[in-house]
């Protein structure tokens, strides 16, 4: 297992790879945007436009599945900042990765600050009666493979959802938690924090068990000549099957999010 | 897992950025286009409607008016076959008139060129008679005084002829 390049500034830990991975997963998400957008035409589209026309119909058509689409359209822009990062987010664990290695606590430091996982986990290693430990930190993974960011947004949809509900469809919104009986109350409650915690766990377990197996299949390699040769077409199908999972996930993310919206803005009196 | 709390933040405020400036930058440009795009479809798909309609009116109206050239052709060549067999018939009647007009003058001159060579006639009948008269009776007639008995002679002659 690769330890996480956590440093500590003045008390407050700070994920290092963490914030190195979201500020390039944006600044893709954005230049790729940008750059689509950057001759906007109305006749004669070019490639990365239509390209990018085709993201937001994609995300419209969904849209348009799970609510009607004139209350959905302030969510458009949300559903393609959503499947964009997540995509983006996930594909980028794929390629390759930044791993450093360090043989002493005394090394592990980065700008000058003591990087604070390695030296807890060197510390277990020596009170574990390991005399010889080597720890790993991973630099380059997914974003979306760490639990605080993918909970992060599955809470931003979360309170967007909650909040939707209370201001635009105040009065069904709570009689939505004492249907069909009032006894149902605490069910309720627990499915929509499980809705939550499950809209999260998720993706962060998908792309996070892709990346071990990743990681799994590199050791394999590195036993010897044969395991080096049968790392090959694993790591390939394993790839590709990484890919079609973090765009799955990505488009799942983005839907369930559109369907929360949908259930709690969705006024159940037209019916 | 490692769950450090910044991360949450970090991905709060990059996601959160990240939003606003797609929205600002890229999608919502990209959605007005989108929307001007429809728009222009919608517009141009009634433009063809139009343009369809007016089209099978203008053609309607080539119609009457194709049917009409037809009608006034078909008058035209009807009224000049009736006026140039009415122009025939004038010619014909003119010309019947213009014979029968030759005839009669024609006889009128035979008349009167008759009546002058009668006339000449009597005259020289007349002076005729009175030199056979003469010679006849060997007596110097004045030609003159007789004349008018031989008139009435022969005027008796013209009357009892």
């Amino acid at each position: 297992m690769h330890e996480a390049p956590i440093i500590e500034l003045g008390g407050i830990p700070f994920d290092l790879s963490i914030i190195t991975m979201l500020i390039v997963s944006c600044l893709v998400v954005f230049l790729l945007a940008k750059f689509a957008t950057r001759n906007l035409s109305v006749e004669n589209p070019g490639k990365l436009q239509n390209f990018m026309e085709w993201v937001i119909e994609f995300v419209q058509n969904q849209i348009a599945g799970t609510m009607d689409l004139k209350k959905g359209k302030p969510f458009i822009t949300l559903g393609v900042t959503l499947i964009m990062f997540i995509f983006v987010s996930n594909m980028l664990g794929l390629p390759f990765g930044i791993v450093f290695g360090y043989e002493h606590a005394g090394d592990a430091t980065i700008f000058g600050q003591p990087i604070v996982s390695v030296v807890d986990a060197f510390n277990a290693a020596a009170a574990a009666g390991n005399e010889d430990p080597h720890i790993e930190v991973a630099f380059w993974k997914s974003p979306t493979a760490d639990v605080s960011v993918t909970m992060t947004l599955a809470a931003i949809v979360f309170f967007m959802v909650h909040y939707l509900g209370i201001k635009k469809n105040t009065k069904s919104y709570f009689k939505h938690y004492l249907e069909p009986y009032p006894v149902f109350l605490p069910i309720n409650l627990i499915e929509q924090f499980s809705s939550l915690l499950t809209h999260g766990m998720r993706l962060y377990g998908n792309i996070f068990a892709g990346e071990v197996l990743i990681s799994v299949i590199l050791k394999l390699a590195a036993v010897n000549v044969v395991g080096a040769i049968a790392s090959i077409p694993l790591m390939m199908v394993w790839q590709g099957f990484s890919i079609f999972v973090g765009a799955i996930q990505a488009f799942v993310f983005m839907i369930l999010a559109m369907v929360y919206i949908s259930q709690k803005i969705d006024t159940h009196e037209e019916h | 897992m490692h769950f450090v709390w910044t991360s949450t933040v970090i991905t709060l405020i990059a996601f959160v950025v990240l939003y606003l400036l797609l929205n600002r930058y890229a999608i919502g440009p990209l959605m007005s286009v989108m929307e001007k795009r429809r728009e222009m479809v919608l517009s141009q798909l009634n433009e063809a409607s139009a343009t369809r309609e007016e089209a099978a009116a203008y053609v309607e109206q080539q119609k009457e008016a194709l049917q009409q050239a037809r009608k006034d052709a078909y008058d035209i060549i009807e009224q000049s076959r009736q006026t140039s067999s009415k122009q025939a018939d004038q010619l014909i009647a003119q010309a019947k008139d213009e014979s029968t007009r030759l005839k009669d003058e024609a006889l009128r001159d035979i008349e009167s060129e008759k009546n002058k060579a009668m006339a000449a006639l009597r005259g020289e009948v007349g002076r005729v008679s009175v030199q056979i008269a003469s010679k006849l009776i060997e007596k110097e007639i004045d030609e003159k005084s007789n004349e008018g008995l031989v008139d009435q002679y022969l005027k008796d002659v013209g009357t009892k002829s």
